[in-house]
């Protein structure tokens, strides 16, 4: 097609149709080549010159070639009857998939991108972890206390359980900044640690604990989570989830709740584990109550029956079957053990809900 | 002809709207758009968007020329960002702050500053509705010449806000009286060239349907009360678990009430589409939307069959690699294809793949069926209709895009 354009004919002019961008009217003039790029001429009228550079192709219909002038809006040429070659490779490319991809060509563009995206996402979801301690303890603190204060209230202060649970707290905490440890009024079997060196116990873990080394045994889990900055890792990682997700729900309680149930992976699991068994052996106190412990959440989990399975692997907590196993097996025979707490220390925390009337209870709103 | 009268004649039986655009053109663009997306990790989309809309204005005729669409990726990347920084950064602070408020019991203050902050969502989503109308006015060309519009929405957003509560506030009676009003207040503001846009849809012509869509959850609720004495009574009397058969008219009644009620929306919506755009005009034009329930209705079951094409488009490879067993074999401890990271990665392309491309099916039908029903008729004068002097907004439809409703 584009052969039967002779060298004269070009010279004489091609015909095009063409809109000025001022007003909708279509015009037909002939486009005339020159040296310095083109002019158009219809009757005795002639606009130009324009040069080759000047001009952006268009999307046209199917057949047709369509450009646009960059300085001036809605300007457009249109050839219909093809274009002639010594024009043709004057004219500029329409884009396709966008500039940068059009360079490397989409195979080799998007061969590029899949590796870059590929090491993006590895870096995403192991950053959390690697940026976690290097996060200031003083941020972090802050950030809890703004988060956590005093938590509603709910907070329990019967006479002389905080005391007792400080003093069980020393006995498997060393080093770095103090750990905060409190318990809640509320009725839940579980401990959590919180931003900022803080870990709250609820109520119904005490009341359920049959001495105090099963207290011991998950408080050293929880200490164990924000020595490893386990905590720091899951809200970093919670943060870059709901940004990446764009997920703003405005459900406050979403959030809190989410580190309530904290997302640690299963390798943070083990590591809490092993960072209680060994504090639990410094202190002198046996391992072998919380492997009784989860001794019986394993029965509770051996009621649901079918589910069980489905629990197992959606959890990011090992069964209890295998963190009794564990516990079990970090008794030394040959080491002398004592009580985490005396009889009247473990009374005080035992009852440190019931001996304070005050402190509010239940769960948050929303 | 005259040069520069562009007429349509009515006679001639061809609508002054016509679109020439075939699946098989798009397949391509749609097909290679998911591959950037995905490579990219969602970045993309911004230009894909831009790729599916270039393709479908460009085969869309109006009388005797085509659209052309110059809007760019860049644009909408743009938008989008500005959303992140000026609408998400602060509300994901403002999180953090309602729990710490929550966490030290000020429950109430809490509830006030979120309800506030739903209200300027609510003047913010209509702002963005109102500027995604600009937005793409703006990009759209027909012969040279460019829509557009001088007002920035702000006025709009709040009649969006207070006419929308009114509306729900009259037991949501007065839906019909916002989106007719809403919908005039949009397009008095646009234009197209130097013309102005003019619409006057009347809500009284919508009343009565809109009241047939609103009983109707009402009748049926009544209904199923009076249909329930029975059923409760031969249960008491029996003493027995009710039977299979009463178990059936439940789930009958359920699914009547699925069907229903979107069946009725529907009656409304396409009474409202043929009012709204039968009351707008462009200088001596007029416009006609011909699309009664039942087309609205093929569109949308004709979408739901491209799900369900996806579905087994995606299905019977699994199947056939038996890799839907590891969703059935789960043990406890373990994840599922912890043995077989390829089973996992071919799972999911196998996946991610059809279900991705119902969305610009979906988008390419419904652009085809604006079209094919959208009519106009009367005379432009194409010297007369000279070029916008409205500013360009600089960036997209990012905040709209960020409500999700951007579909076209």
């Amino acid at each position: 097609m584009l052969s039967m354009w002779a060298r004269s004919e070009v010279s004489d002019g091609v015909p095009v149709w063409h809109y000025d961008g001022v007003t909708a009217r279509r015009r037909h003039p002939l486009l005339v080549t020159d040296a310095a790029g083109f002019r158009l001429i219809e009757d005795e009228v002639e606009s130009g010159p324009f040069g080759w550079d000047a001009l952006v192709a268009q999307a046209g219909a199917a057949n047709e070639r369509v450009y646009g002038l960059k300085s001036q809006p809605g300007w457009r040429i249109g050839f219909t009857g093809g274009v002639p070659a010594e024009i043709d490779v004057l004219l500029p490319h329409p884009e396709r998939y966008g500039r940068l991809i059009d360079r490397f060509g989409l195979v080799r563009a998007s061969a590029v991108l899949a590796v870059i995206a590929g090491f993006v996402v590895f870096i995403g979801v192991t950053a959390p972890g690697w940026i976690a301690p290097y996060v200031p303890s003083s941020w972090e603190k802050r950030l809890g206390d703004a988060m956590v204060g005093d938590f509603g209230g709910r907070f329990c202060k019967g006479a002389g359980g905080q005391q007792a649970l400080d003093a069980l707290a020393r006995q498997l905490d060393h080093g770095g900044d103090p750990i905060e440890v409190r318990v809640a009024n509320i009725k839940m079997v579980n401990a959590v640690a919180l931003p900022g060196g803080k870990v709250v116990i609820f109520r119904e873990l005490l009341s359920d604990a049959k001495s105090p080394d099963e207290v011991a045994g998950v408080l050293g889990h929880e200490i164990g989570h924000v020595r490893n900055r386990d905590v720091m890792a899951a809200l970093l990682r919670q943060m870059g989830l709901s940004v990446l997700l764009g997920g703003f729900s405005g459900d406050v309680g979403g959030t809190f709740n989410a580190l309530l149930s904290a997302t640690y992976s299963r390798e943070a699991e083990a590591n809490a584990d092993n960072y209680a068994i060994s504090a639990l052996s410094r202190a002198g106190i046996s391992p072998a109550a919380t492997a009784g412990f989860f001794a019986r959440l394993a029965r509770d989990e051996a009621k649901l029956g079918p589910a069980r399975a489905a629990l197992g692997y959606m959890s990011s907590h090992p069964l209890s079957e295998s963190r009794e196993r564990k516990f079990k097996a970090g008794v030394a025979a040959s080491a002398r053990y004592r009580p985490a707490l005396d009889a009247a220390q473990w009374r005080a925390l035992s009852d440190i809900c019931k001996n304070d009337p005050e402190a509010e209870e239940g769960w948050f709103p929303g | 002809m005259d040069d520069h009268a562009v007429t349509h004649d009515q006679g001639a039986g061809e609508s002054a709207f016509a679109f020439d655009g075939s699946w098989r053109e798009f397949a391509p663009i749609a097909i290679t758009n998911l591959l950037l997306t995905i490579v990219t990790l969602g970045i993309y989309r911004f230009w894909a968007t831009t790729r599916e809309r270039r393709y479908l204005w460009s085969r869309t005729r109006f009388i005797d020329d085509r659209f052309e669409w110059t809007g760019t990726g860049l644009e909408l990347f743009i938008g989008f960002v500005l959303v992140l920084l000026l609408v998400f950064v602060p509300l994901f602070v403002l999180q953090f702050v309602a729990q710490g408020m929550i966490l030290r019991g000020h429950v109430v203050a809490v509830g006030i500053l979120f309800f506030l902050l739903y209200m300027f969502f609510f003047y913010l989503f209509g702002i963005a509705r109102f500027r995604a109308l600009r937005y793409r006015l703006s990009r759209s060309w027909w012969r040279g010449i460019r829509g557009g519009s001088d007002d920035q929405g702000w006025r709009y957003g709040w009649s969006f806000l207070w006419k929308t509560v009114v509306s729900y506030l009259a037991l949501a009676l007065m839906i019909p009286w916002s989106m007719a009003s809403l919908w005039n207040e949009r397009w008095n503001a646009m234009s197209f060239g130097a013309q102005p846009f003019e619409s006057d849809a009347r809500w009284g012509n919508l009343f009565l349907r809109y009241l047939l869509c609103w009983a109707l959850p009402w009748v049926m609720a009544v209904g199923l009360m009076f249909a329930m004495i029975p059923v409760v009574m031969i249960a008491a009397g029996s003493g027995e678990p009710p039977g299979p058969g009463i178990m059936i008219a439940i789930f009958a009644l359920v699914l009547a009430f699925y069907v229903l009620i979107p069946l009725a929306a529907l009656v409304y919506y396409a009474a409202f589409m043929r009012e709204a755009v039968g009351a707008l005009r462009l200088g001596t034009i007029e416009f006609a939307f011909t699309a009664r329930t039942k087309h609205w209705l093929l569109l949308f079951l004709g979408n739901f069959g491209l799900w369900l094409l996806a579905l087994a488009v995606a299905i019977i490879p699994l199947m056939a690699l038996g890799l839907l067993a590891n969703f059935t074999n789960l043990q406890p401890g373990e994840t599922p294809f912890s043995e077989n990271s390829l089973g996992f990665v071919v799972t999911l392309v196998v996946l991610v793949i059809p279900f991705a491309l119902v969305g610009p099916f979906i988008r390419y039908r419904t652009w085809r069926f604006g079209v094919t029903w959208l009519e106009a008729y009367g005379e432009i004068d194409a010297d007369v209709l000279t070029q916008s002097t409205t500013r360009t907004p600089t960036q997209g439809e990012g905040l709209l895009d960020a409500f999700d409703v951007g579909a076209i």
